[in-house]
């Protein structure tokens, strides 16, 4: 990118202010962001490798990051099958109240994650609207069906915010094309209309995925951070950092960072497959 | 002779064309199409057949509902009244999916995911077709439209014209019953235009398939259509043969969108049209008329012929004296702008035939400007400079009715079909 943009020339001979510039804007990020994700790492790492993967392969850790991978998994699969077809039928449908349920959807983006957990309580809790119905066998708050619930609560919006600017982009003409040529809906869908989806269902999981994976407010709210039962990645790193067991904490830390590196990397490197048309 | 030729060849296939008619039923018909989108009529009682192995080009500009005809023959926007019929079978009720026809978007609409074959070959693979048939089908189609390299490769490293090939052979794979071209030339640049629709021409002759093209373009209706439908505001205002739409225009508009025209107010009183105080013999033209209805003459550029003697070829009628204002070189031919004076009588027998012209007198324009075009050959024949003093004389014209009001012409064109 910055090999295609030429810096206007305002001054003959050295040009001082561009130096100066690219330097101030390394020192902000510095305290900001680059030297927090650098500690963890060089912290995570001091006392060697070997203290590290005795902190990672602790039961307890081993099981949080499972918890957190498997419950991300469930909520993931769910919103991008569901931001799918909630994205179809509000780009191709024109009804009353359909810009009503537009923003009915986006809204937790706006919701503090706290709140929405809370909410989740109000309403699936022991004495909730809807969980004062369930016998005691069936209670769904603090187990892992919860932070799944959690996890599909926050991430809701994510995945169907993707899909649906892809929707309304996309020429009409080629679904027409393969209904004319003699393609059922069905057909239609899943040979023209799916393909050239690919590159949103595959930003859509992922995004909704790594918010899902760092998910703390909401889940720890539903799940009761039980270790070992409900205990999840991020609430496994409060739990040990409010313990002192800092270097317990600081390696699952490092397994999280990892993750949406990873992943960010993903969205970054394959940009231009995703978005070709 | 041109003329001549054009009336033989268009004539003759007219009437086989009607004879075919009358034993088979149309490859596609709508029968009273109209449709409002907003209480703003698109479209109103339309009515046309293709026959089979016909090209019908439907001409208009944009916004007279060309495209909504073209997409409710297709099944993808439904009329509030009137059938569509292919083949003798009623399609309106059927969705776009079960009508079997070729729509040519004006995008193309290639898949982009797929390759070339597997673009033409998706109408046979979603009908189940066997592996063996498909490969067979797809090669037979490539080598039809000439992209026999290309076949690997995907639409967005095609050209805009082999696009459209690939999206011709993507509909002729699963034999429509009629293909649909909405503005097939309308993306393409100006020289491609012209050696595409050749291509495609000859391609259609080929095939057989009955085809209707949309477009805004005069030169391209001439040129694709076996048949021209002239649209105007929702409207079928003429539907003919090119020969016949453009030689024998019916309404105004038909005259002015094909090709230029010059228009001129008269009354028709006998045999004859007056403008002014000049009378032009008009025995046929004039016959539908009543004495004294107020009329408009229209006539072609090409069709004037001016002389420096007052004697005009024969054939031609002479009309009035004139001005030469302007002359233009335009390539092919050469376009002049002559004033007529209408004020002036006739010569009398022994009169020079070049008397004065009032029209002449630059602080009086009077007179009426007309365009006139002539071929190379003749004005390096007889070259003219602007204020020449000229006969003009006319080899063929239309009398129209002049309709004053909008209403009355919606009325007579209603009442004339019914």
């Amino acid at each position: 990118m910055s090999a295609t943009v030429k810096a206007m020339r305002h001054v003959r001979g050295f040009d001082a202010v561009r130096p100066l510039s690219i330097g101030m804007m390394i020192i902000i990020m510095l305290p900001l962001v680059l030297l927090p994700l650098a500690s963890i790492f060089i912290f995570g790492t001091n006392k060697g490798m070997g203290s590290f993967w005795a902190a990672l392969s602790a039961p307890e850790a081993i099981f949080a990051l499972k918890l957190s991978i498997v419950t991300s998994f469930w909520a993931t699969v769910f919103n991008v099958l569901f931001g799918l077809l909630a994205a179809y039928v509000l780009s191709r449908y024109m009804f009353w109240g359909r810009t009503a349920l537009i923003v009915t959807i986006s809204l937790p983006t706006a919701i503090p994650t706290a709140v929405a957990g809370f909410a989740l309580l109000l309403l699936w809790g022991k004495y909730g609207m809807i969980g004062q119905y369930l016998s005691e066998d069936h209670q769904i708050m603090f187990t892992p069906y919860a932070i799944i619930l959690a996890n599909i609560f926050v991430t809701f919006p994510l995945a169907f915010g993707v899909l649906m600017s892809v929707f309304e982009t996309m020429s009409r003409s080629l679904e027409e094309a393969s209904a004319t040529i003699g393609a059922t809906r069905w057909q239609t869908f899943w040979y023209v209309t799916l393909p050239s989806l690919r590159g949103a269902l595959v930003t859509g999981a992922l995004l909704t995925f790594a918010r899902a994976i760092g998910e703390f407010g909401s889940t720890i709210l539903v799940s009761g951070n039980l270790a070992m039962r409900t205990q999840t990645a991020p609430l496994y790193i409060f739990a040990k950092f409010n313990e002192g067991q800092v270097e317990a904490a600081n390696a699952v830390a490092i397994v999280l960072a990892l993750f949406s590196f990873v992943i960010f990397s993903i969205l970054f490197f394959t940009r231009d497959w995703l978005d070709a048309d | 002779m041109q003329t001549e030729e054009f009336t033989k060849i268009f004539g003759s296939e007219e009437n086989g064309a009607k004879a075919e008619a009358e034993r088979v039923p149309a490859a596609a018909s709508v029968r009273g199409v109209s449709k409002s989108f907003k209480g703003t009529t698109v479209l109103e009682d339309i009515d046309f057949d293709v026959s089979e192995g016909e090209s019908l080009v439907l001409l208009g500009a944009s916004g007279s509902g060309k495209t909504t005809i073209l997409r409710i023959i297709a099944g993808l926007d439904e009329p509030d009244t009137g059938r569509v019929i292919l083949h003798g079978k009623d399609v309106s009720e059927l969705p776009a999916r079960e009508r079997n026809v070729g729509v040519i978007f004006q995008n193309y609409a290639l898949f982009p995911r797929m390759t070339v074959e597997a673009n033409i070959s998706y109408g046979l693979r979603i009908r189940g077709r066997s592996r063996k048939e498909i490969r067979e089908e797809v090669e037979r189609l490539i080598e039809l439209v000439g992209l026999k390299e290309h076949h690997k490769k995907y639409p967005s490293q095609l050209s805009g014209g082999q696009q459209q090939r690939v999206a011709i052979a993507r509909t002729l794979a699963y034999k429509p019953q009629v293909l649909l071209f909405d503005e097939p030339f309308g993306a393409l640049d100006a020289q491609i235009r012209v050696r595409l629709r050749r291509e495609i021409h000859a391609l259609l002759k080929k095939v057989n398939v009955p085809a209707i093209f949309i477009t805004h373009d005069q030169e391209e209706a001439l040129e694709m259509g076996d048949r021209i439908a002239v649209l105007n505001a929702g409207r079928i205002e003429q539907i003919g043969t090119p020969h016949e739409v453009y030689n024998k225009p019916e309404t105004e508009f038909v005259a002015t969108f094909l090709g230029a025209a010059n228009l001129l107010l008269g009354v028709v009183a006998g045999r004859n049209v007056s403008i002014g105080s000049v009378m032009i013999p008009c025995d046929e033209e004039v016959a539908q008329f009543q004495d004294g209805q107020s009329v408009k003459i229209v006539f072609r550029p090409e069709d004037v012929c001016l002389s420096r003697t007052g004697e005009m070829p024969a054939g031609a009628r002479r009309l009035v004296n004139g001005v030469v204002e302007e002359i233009s070189f335009v390539g092919a031919y050469e376009r002049l702008s002559v004033r007529l004076d209408f004020s002036a009588r006739q010569p009398a027998p022994n009169e020079p035939p070049l008397y004065s012209v009032a029209a002449n007198a630059s602080e009086q324009r009077l007179g009426v400007p007309i365009i006139v075009t002539r071929p190379k050959s003749e004005a390096s024949g007889m070259p003219l400079n602007s204020g020449d003093v000229v006969a003009v004389g006319l080899t063929s014209l239309r009398a129209l009715p002049n309709f004053t009001l909008a209403s009355e012409r919606a009325g007579r064109i209603v009442a004339a079909r019914k």
